[in-house]
C-alpha cells in the first residue's frame, strides 16, 4: 500500500464527504425542525440531478448554470411536499408519518423508471472539468467545484440560522414550536419552509453531484440511507454535526473501501449507524 | 417496619437540585399527602420511587427491600403503583380493556383479568361505561379510570399525582371518597394534590416540599399554621406581614 | 334466537362457507394462473400477519423484515444442497437463526424511538444483503439453485402440480392467523396494544418493554423465516434479490398498512387487493413497463398514509359504528 494512494482515497473520501454533509444538512433541517424522517430525501437529490441532466442534454446548459434552476425547483418540491402531504400528517401516528415519506420514496423512484429507464446517465463535458495536481494526489475538477459548493452552501445556511430572523425562528420553532408561536412565529410557515430549504439543498447538492456522478432512479437510494447515517451519527438536529459527520463517514466508506474489500464498505457505513445509535442515540453533537 | 422507606434521595438535573436529601416514612394503612408549590419537586420524587428517574443519591426501600435501582416496571411488580400528572390512558383500549392491562399484572389468565377488572370498574363506578374507548371519556372520567387500571395491579401502595387537578367541587368530593374506599380497603396512599381542602381531609399527614428540600411533615392542622410552610407558598412578605 | 345469536349463527355459517370454498379451489379452478396467485395471496398474507405482530401490534416499524425471510430461506436451501437434510427440518433450524438475528438486532435497538428503529431495521436489512451477496458458500450474486428432487412431502417438492403447495402455504396461513388470533385475546396481545398506545404507562403497570417487545419480535421473524422455507421449495431458485431485498420488506409492511395494522383481518385483506394488482400489472404491463405495480404501490403507500392511516379495516370499523 503506498501512502500516495492512501492520501489520494483519503482526499477523494473527504471530497464526497463533503457532498455527503450538504445532504444530510438538508435532511437534518426537516428532521429538526419537524421531526420527521424525510424517507424520499434521497429521491429529491435524484430529481436535482435528473433535471440538471436534461437541462444539459436538451439545452446544452452547463450544471453550474443548471444549479439556480435546481435550487429553485427542489425548493418547490420540498414546499409542496409539505403541503400536500406532511402538512395532513403533523398529527397522525408516527406509522403514518413514516409511511408517507417512505411511499413518496417509492413513487418518485418507480416514476421515474418509468419515465427515463433505468440507464445509467453521465454528463460528459462541463465547463469545469480536468483535473489538478497537488504533491503526487490528482484532486478532479467537478469534485473539488461540489465540494466548494457544498461548504459555501452550508455557510450560507448556517448563516441563515444562527443570524437572521427567519432563521432563528426557524431555531425557536424546532425546540418549541408551541412556544415559538406564542411568540409570533407561524410555525405552519416554518414547517414549510423547513421542507423548501432542506430540499433545495439537496437541489445543490444534486446539480453539483451530476457533474461526475452517474445518474440513474436508485441513486437516491444510496445517498438517501448514508444521508440518516450521517444525521444520527452527528446528531439529529444539529446541522454543524451533520457537516462534520459527512466528512467522517465519506472518509470512512473510501477507507474500508481501500482496506478491506470495496463491496462490503457499506456495511461498515450501516454498522457505524447502529454503533453510534445504541452506544450514543444523540450523536456526536446531538442534543436530544 | 415502614412500608417504604426514603433515606436522603436527590435527584439532579444538570445544576438544578430537584430533590435534595429527602427522607420520608411511609407506614403502612396511612394516607400521606405531599404537597408543596410548582416546581418543588414532588413529581419527580415520585419518578425517583417509582423508577422511572434513577436517582443521584440516597436510597428507597419497599417492605424492607432496596428498591433504588428498580426500573419502573420492577417497582410496580413489587406492588407499588403510580398514576401520571397528565393522564396516560390507552386511548385505542376500551375502558374495561385498559383496566385489563394492570390487572394482567397480577394473573396470565384474560378471563381472570377481566374480573379483576371488573370488580375494580365497580369500585370505582366507571362499570357501565366498560365498552367505551378510553380516549373519549371526559377528563374526570380517564383520572378515575387511570386509578382503576393502577389499582387493579393489586398494590400493597398507591403514589397518586394530582389526582383531583381540574375537578369541579362535587367530582372531588366523589374523588375524596373513593379514595377513603380504596384506603380503608388497604392500599396504603402517598397523594400529591394541590387542591388543599381534599388533601387537608384525607391525610394523616402531611409532608410539605419546597425547592427540592422537605421542609416540615406533621398533621393537617399543624400543617396549616406551619411557619416555613407559610412563607413556601405565599412569600416571606406575606408572612411578615400577618 | 336472539339477534346476538342469529349473527354468531351467520359467521359460523359464512366461516364454514369459506373454509370449503378455500378447500376446494384447487379443484375448482384447475388451471396453474388462478392457483399461483392465491399461493402467493396467502403467502403474503402470511408475511403480512407476521409483521403486523411486531408493527401492527407492537408497535415497532421494521423495515428490514425480509432478513428474517431470507435467513429462513437460505437456512433452509443450503442445509438440503449440502447434506440433504429436509427442507422441513431446515426450516426448523431456519427459523432458529431468524430468531436469534432477530434477538441480535432487536434487543439493542428497541430503546430506539420510531424513526431510528425504521432506519436501524433498513440498515441491517442493508446488511444482511451485503453479506449474502458477497458470500461464494451462498451462491453469491448467483444465488442457490436446489436440486430436483422427487415429488413429495418429505421433500417438500412437487413439479407436477401446484395443488400440494396450495394447501401447505394455506395451512401455514391458517396456523398464523390462529396464533395472531390467539395473541390478541391473550395477556401478550393486551401488553402489546398497551406498549403501542402509551410505553410509559405500560411500564408503570408492571410491562417490562424490551422483554415484550422481543416476544412481538421473536414470534414475528420466526413465522416470517417459515415463509421464507415455503418460498424457497416452491420456486426452487432463491438469490439475495429475490429474498433479501428492501422492496420485499416494503410489501411485507404494506400489505398489513393497506389493510389496517393491528387487526387479524387486515393483511388478509391487504393481500387480496395488492397480490392480484400486483401480478396483473406484472403480467399484462411486463417488460414494457416494468415497476409500474411499484409505481402504484407508492402512490398507494402515500394515500393510505395520509387518508386512512387505519387502513381498509379502519374504513370498515368506521362504517360499521355509523350503521
Amino acid at each position: 500500500m503506498q501512502p500516495e494512494m492512501l492520501i489520494q482515497t483519503l482526499v477523494s473520501g473527504l471530497l464526497m464527504g463533503f457532498i455527503f454533509s450538504l445532504i444530510a444538512v438538508g435532511l437534518n433541517l426537516i428532521f429538526g425542525v419537524m421531526d420527521i424522517v424525510n424517507f424520499a430525501h434521497g429521491d429529491f437529490l435524484m430529481l436535482s440531478m435528473y433535471t440538471a441532466f436534461w437541462l444539459y442534454t436538451l439545452w446544452g446548459v452547463d450544471p453550474l448554470f443548471s444549479l439556480p434552476i435546481c435550487i429553485v425547483l427542489l425548493f418547490v418540491i420540498g414546499w409542496v411536499t409539505y403541503q400536500l402531504i406532511i402538512k395532513r400528517v403533523l398529527k397522525a401516528p408516527m406509522l403514518a408519518q413514516i409511511f408517507s415519506t417512505f411511499g413518496l420514496m417509492v413513487f418518485l423512484r418507480h416514476a421515474a423508471l418509468l419515465a427515463w429507464s433505468s440507464d445509467y446517465r453521465a454528463i460528459k463535458e462541463t465547463l469545469l472539468s480536468g483535473r489538478i495536481g497537488i504533491g503526487g494526489v490528482f484532486i478532479p475538477i467537478p469534485q473539488l467545484v461540489a465540494s466548494v459548493g457544498a461548504i459555501i452552501t452550508f455557510g450560507l445556511i448556517y448563516w441563515f440560522m444562527q443570524r437572521t430572523e427567519t432563521g432563528m425562528a426557524l431555531m425557536a420553532t424546532a425546540e418549541d414550536a408551541e412556544a415559538a408561536s406564542l411568540m409570533g412565529v407561524n410555525s405552519d410557515r416554518m414547517y414549510a419552509l423547513a421542507w423548501g430549504l432542506g430540499a433545495a439543498c439537496v437541489g445543490v447538492a444534486g446539480a453539483l453531484l451530476s457533474t461526475f456522478y452517474y445518474i440513474f432512479p436508485e441513486v437516491g437510494y444510496l445517498f438517501g440511507l448514508l444521508a440518516y447515517i450521517i444525521v444520527a451519527l452527528g446528531g439529529f438536529g444539529s446541522i454543524t454535526g451533520a457537516f462534520i459527520a459527512g466528512i467522517i463517514i465519506g472518509v470512512v466508506e473510501v477507507l474500508f473501501g481501500f482496506l478491506v474489500a470495496p463491496a462490503f464498505k457499506y456495511v461498515f457505513v450501516y454498522l457505524i449507524y447502529l454503533i453510534v445509535v445504541i452506544a450514543r442515540p444523540q450523536g456526536l453533537l446531538g442534543a436530544r | 417496619m415502614a412500608l417504604l422507606e426514603v433515606n436522603n434521595l436527590t435527584k439532579r438535573f444538570g445544576g438544578l437540585v430537584a430533590n435534595d436529601s429527602v427522607s420520608a416514612e411511609i407506614n403502612e394503612g396511612e394516607i400521606v399527602g405531599l404537597i408543596g408549590p410548582n416546581g418543588a419537586g414532588k413529581t419527580t420524587l415520585f419518578n425517583c420511587i417509582s423508577g422511572f428517574y434513577s436517582s443521584d443519591g440516597g436510597s428507597v426501600a419497599f417492605e424492607g427491600k432496596d428498591i433504588t435501582r428498580f426500573s419502573a416496571d420492577q417497582v410496580c411488580r413489587k406492588g407499588m403503583a403510580r398514576t401520571f400528572q397528565i393522564v396516560k390512558i390507552f386511548k385505542d383500549m376500551t375502558v374495561l380493556e385498559n383496566v385489563m392491562v394492570g390487572a394482567f399484572c397480577r394473573t396470565t389468565s384474560p378471563e381472570r383479568a377481566q374480573q379483576e377488572a371488573l370488580k375494580t370498574l365497580e369500585l370505582v363506578g366507571l362499570v357501565e361505561k366498560k365498552d367505551v374507548p378510553g380516549g373519549s371519556l371526559t377528563i374526570a372520567g380517564k383520572k378515575r379510570l387511570e386509578l382503576a387500571r393502577a389499582l387493579a395491579t393489586q398494590p400493597r401502595l398507591l403514589m397518586l399525582d394530582e389526582t383531583m387537578a381540574g375537578l369541579n367541587p362535587m367530582e372531588t368530593r366523589e374523588a375524596v371518597e373513593l379514595l377513603r374506599k380504596i384506603n380503608a380497603q388497604g392500599v396504603t396512599l402517598i397523594v400529591v394534590e394541590h387542591v388543599m381542602e381534599a388533601i387537608m381531609t384525607i391525610s394523616d399527614r402531611i409532608m410539605v416540599l419546597d425547592y427540592g428540600k422537605k421542609i416540615a411533615e406533621d398533621v393537617p392542622e399543624k400543617i396549616a399554621q406551619n411557619e416555613e410552610v407559610i412563607k413556601a407558598y405565599l412569600g416571606e412578605r406575606y408572612y411578615a406581614r400577618s | 334466537m336472539t339477534k346476538e345469536r342469529q349473527l354468531l349463527a351467520l359467521k359460523v355459517v359464512a366461516g364454514v362457507i369459506l373454509a370449503i370454498a378455500l378447500l376446494a379451489f384447487p379443484f375448482i379452478f384447475k388451471k396453474p394462473f388462478p392457483q399461483r396467485m392465491m399461493i402467493l395471496i396467502f403467502m403474503y398474507a402470511l408475511l403480512g400477519e407476521a409483521w403486523n405482530i411486531l408493527g401492527g401490534y407492537g408497535g415497532q416499524v421494521s423495515l428490514g423484515h425480509a432478513v428474517f425471510f431470507g435467513l429462513g430461506a437460505y437456512t433452509s436451501s443450503f442445509m438440503l444442497i449440502r447434506w440433504g437434510i429436509t427442507p422441513w427440518l431446515g426450516m426448523v433450524v431456519g427459523i432458529l437463526i431468524a430468531v436469534a438475528v432477530s434477538i441480535i438486532i432487536g434487543y439493542p435497538c428497541f430503546r430506539l424511538a420510531g424513526h431510528y428503529f425504521a432506519i436501524a431495521t433498513i440498515a441491517a436489512g442493508e446488511i444482511v444483503g451485503i453479506v449474502f451477496l458477497n458470500w461464494k458458500l451462498m451462491g453469491g450474486a448467483i444465488g442457490l439453485f436446489l436440486p430436483l428432487l422427487n415429488e413429495s412431502l418429505l421433500n417438500f417438492e412437487f413439479h407436477s402440480t401446484k395443488v400440494p403447495y396450495y394447501y401447505i402455504i394455506l395451512a401455514m396461513l391458517v396456523v398464523t392467523v390462529f396464533i395472531a388470533y390467539r395473541i390478541e385475546r391473550s395477556r401478550l396481545g393486551f401488553y402489546f396494544r398497551a406498549i403501542k398506545n402509551d410505553p410509559a404507562a405500560a411500564r408503570s403497570l408492571g410491562i417490562d418493554l424490551t422483554k415484550y417487545k422481543l416476544i412481538a419480535m421473536i414470534i414475528s421473524a420466526a413465522l416470517t423465516a417459515m415463509a421464507g422455507t415455503f418460498y424457497a421449495q416452491y420456486v426452487l431458485f432463491i438469490d439475495p434479490f429475490t429474498v433479501l431485498p428492501l422492496m420485499l420488506s416494503i410489501q411485507m409492511c404494506l400489505i398489513p398498512v393497506l389493510g389496517g395494522t393491528g387487526t387479524i383481518a387486515g393483511p388478509i385483506i391487504g393481500s387480496c387487493i395488492l397480490i392480484p394488482m400486483a401480478e396483473y400489472t406484472r403480467v399484462y404491463l411486463a417488460g414494457k413497463v416494468s415497476g409500474l405495480h411499484l409505481f402504484l404501490y407508492g402512490l398507494l403507500i402515500i394515500v393510505f398514509a395520509v387518508f386512512q392511516p387505519a387502513g381498509l379495516m379502519g374504513l370498515i370499523q368506521r362504517y360499521r359504528r355509523r350503521g
